[in-house]
């Protein structure tokens, strides 16, 4: 059914790509994790401008779609003289949209540990960096865990637009292959394996860091 | 307010002197209490009773530094800890040395203990963090800490294993291994399901008998009156009785107030001796 | 900046407007057709059938893994042709997005009529509703309650998502702009910057209300549930 010596003789391609894409999804995320822990921060804290100017960036990067994220970054900053390579563009984009929604678990996270938690840290004679450290964050961790896993799964999967924008991710190879050769079910079919393979193992792991972090369970 | 044979010897070490303690909150108008003084001798327990509402356990979280005061004082073993301001209503934790926090322990009614620590790992935490001793003496404190509260054995639980009681003997361990020179107990057994406050409150009697000083908020009756060297009946803001004879405030008090606060404990009492009477002349019948 | 211009431009504003319709228009008809889809994927993954409740499961974990760019080109590109239909690039964009929203729905509806306490069923039950009755009137309001946020934010999603449609050579707002940016390239060289501005802006506008419902409803009704 299946020409599996066209699969074999481009699978390559798919490798490359499949590098590509772990390559963006991981300065991305990483991008992500910490323009999101900044911000969850500056929330937190309720520092008095910047929380406005956070959660301002919150709902815009929320309401509107990567591609068009990635078209204004890639095609219209070079007006202004920011020409920066695609590659750039791509994690540029993704940390900007994946930052909002780590803000937001993050945030969560914070406020689920109870004050009375601090109180006993206080009481205990903690400063508040070790009330911070050993106390607040473990907990905070335990409750943003699968927030946080979602998280990376989707930015995950946003990365395949950059594909837009022609960089050889995953996505790029099925659509140029589709293009050059007539062996669309093929590619469709490494497509389908590749993202197969980024994403179970990490969705399992992901799971399995759920369980670690969830101190009533384990 | 009257005072019911008070015994106040002058050569006695004083714990902890609370003086004309005012507080309100910043957007209501009256006050939460007003002009709050008793004194805490050392190796004494003071049990501070009262309807809900009365402004008890904020009384012992501003003492504790939890909240702040707008006028009066706070001295510990002597020295003037902290002094009432108005106009700080909203400034939240007062700041306090680590050392002058330590000199309190505090068990608050929730028992929630670290979620990622075991049960050594919650009492031997701020020891090693805070008071910066070595981590063989400071294990061995805990454990002697557990055997006392009867949960040697479960040093490695994780807090989800245990019982609310179970829990709670653990925070007051938690509590006691800082060596506070007060411990301030704020209604620990009132979230307790019935069956496990007497396991939590024979703890703190046998703390009681071994010379820890104790300023405890509590409504559990029959302990206060087991327990207290003074009692403190707070209402509406206000002592309305104090007394350094515990029985003979709980027999026969002398304000209405405390005569009428006493009853209601009285009148389950009541019924239920009604009850075993009438019982008994079924079963005789 | 002289740029900005470009926007005022005749017939540029109105093309954007339509363009913007297409995307709204493609959203709305995907979430419309979402809802029974969904209603029966919910429906199918209570039943206490293994088999069914299995198949569910692949489905909607298939769904939810796969990036919709790349569900899009396995519509658009590969079921198409195997199956001989005659869907043109819409058509793909919307058969994706009732297959997606429909499974995310459907689980959404799963969550909520299992989240509604045991003891609501074994109320209604001693107070004499029959079944049919008990669900009208006890279960679903209740469940509606549970459902509406995350479907409100599921809609944004979608909308979000039309704009994938531009890469199968749909011509909605994003395509609307790029021709227009083409067309204007040597009167208006930093016409990009404006153009790509205001889809960005419009997306915005557009998406933003939504989940400012979304939070609103959350906010109302987080209270009336007594668990």
């Amino acid at each position: 059914m299946l020409d599996w010596s066209f699969i074999e003789r481009y699978a390559p391609f798919f490798v490359n790509g499949a590098w590509m894409t772990l390559f963006i999804s991981v300065f991305g995320i990483a991008l992500a994790i910490i323009t999101g822990g900044i911000c969850a921060a500056i929330q937190t804290a309720r520092i008095p401008v910047l929380r406005q100017i956070v959660a301002v960036y919150i709902e815009i990067s929320r309401n509107t779609p990567l591609l068009v994220q990635l078209y204004f970054l890639y095609f219209g900053l070079p007006k202004l003289g920011f020409v920066w390579s695609a590659e750039m563009c791509a994690i540029i984009g993704l940390g900007f949209l994946g930052g909002s929604y780590m803000a937001e678990s993050m945030r969560a996270g914070l406020q689920a540990v109870p004050q009375i938690q601090r109180e006993n840290a206080y009481m205990l004679g903690f400063s508040r960096m070790q009330t911070l450290v050993h106390v607040v964050i473990p907990q905070a961790i335990s409750v943003s865990t699968p927030g946080f896993v979602a998280n990376v799964i989707f930015l995950i999967k946003e990365s395949s637009v950059v594909s837009a924008i022609a960089l050889a991710d995953v996505m790029y190879m099925a659509k140029d292959l589709m293009g050059i050769t007539y062996n669309t079910y093929e590619s469709l079919f490494m497509l389908i394996v590749t993202y197969l393979i980024i994403l179970l193992p990490i969705s399992i792991l992901g799971t399995w860091l759920e369980r670690r972090f969830d101190y009533a369970r384990r | 307010m009257t005072e019911t044979t008070e015994h106040t010897r002058r050569d006695e070490a004083i714990a902890l002197k609370v003086t004309d303690l005012k507080k309100h909150y910043a957007d209501a108008d009256t006050n939460v209490f007003d002009g709050i003084s008793f004194e805490v001798p050392k190796g004494k327990v003071l049990v501070i009773v009262g309807p809900s509402g009365s402004g008890k356990s904020t009384l012992l979280r501003t003492i504790a530094g939890l909240e702040p005061i707008q006028g009066g004082t706070i001295a510990l073993d002597g020295r003037v800890i902290e002094t009432g301001r108005p106009g700080n209503e909203k400034s939240g934790r007062v700041k306090r040395s680590e050392e002058l926090r330590t000199k309190f322990g505090m068990v608050f009614q929730s028992y929630d203990l670290f979620p990622n620590k075991d049960v050594l790992g919650n009492i031997t935490m701020a020891p090693l963090l805070v008071q910066k001793r070595k981590k063989d003496e400071v294990e061995r404190e805990a454990l002697e800490l557990l055997e006392r509260v009867h949960l040697a054995d479960r040093a490695h639980a994780k807090p989800h294993e245990l019982s609310g009681g179970q829990r709670q003997r653990v925070a007051i361990c938690r509590a006691l291994i800082l060596h506070p020179e007060i411990l301030l107990l704020d209604e620990i057994t009132a979230a307790l399901d019935p069956e496990m406050v007497h396991e939590v409150l024979e703890v703190v009697v046998e703390l009681a008998d071994a010379g820890q000083t104790m300023l405890i908020v509590t409504h559990e009756m029959s302990f206060a009156r087991a327990i207290a060297d003074r009692v403190i009946l707070l209402a509406d803001g206000r002592i309305e009785e104090r007394s350094s004879d515990a029985e003979e405030f709980f027999t026969h008090p002398k304000t209405e107030r405390a005569r009428e606060f006493l009853h209601s404990f009285d009148f389950v009492r009541h019924r239920s001796q009604q009850a075993e009477q009438d019982l008994e002349a079924f079963d005789a019948s | 900046m002289q740029g900005a211009n470009i926007l005022l431009e005749p017939g540029v504003f109105p093309r954007l407007l339509q363009g913007l319709w297409v995307t709204i228009w493609i959203a709305a008809v995907s979430v419309a057709m979402s809802v029974p889809v969904g209603l029966v994927c919910g429906w199918l993954m209570t039943l206490r059938n293994p088999v069914i409740r299995f198949i569910m499961r692949v489905y909607l974990d298939f769904i939810r893994i796969m990036p919709q760019l790349a569900l899009l080109f396995i519509a658009y590109y590969g079921i198409a042709r195997a199956w001989n239909w005659n869907l043109d690039a819409t058509g793909a964009c919307v058969l994706v997005f009732v297959l997606w929203g429909g499974a995310e729905l459907g689980d959404l509806t799963r969550g909520a009529l299992q989240s509604i306490p045991e003891v609501q069923h074994e109320t209604a039950y001693m107070l004499g509703l029959s079944n049919w009755q008990a669900f009208i009137h006890v279960i679903l309001p209740q469940a509606v309650r549970r459902l509406l946020p995350g479907s409100v934010n599921l809609a944004t999603r979608i909308v979000k998502t039309t704009s994938l449609a531009v890469l199968l050579g749909v011509v909605e707002v994003i395509k609307v702009g790029q021709q227009i940016i083409d067309a204007n390239r040597f009167q208006y060289p930093t016409g990009t910057l404006w153009v790509y501005g205001v889809i960005f802006l419009m997306y915005f506008i557009v998406c933003w209300p939504l989940s400012l419902v979304a939070h609103a409803l959350e906010k109302r009704w987080a209270n009336d549930r007594n668990d």
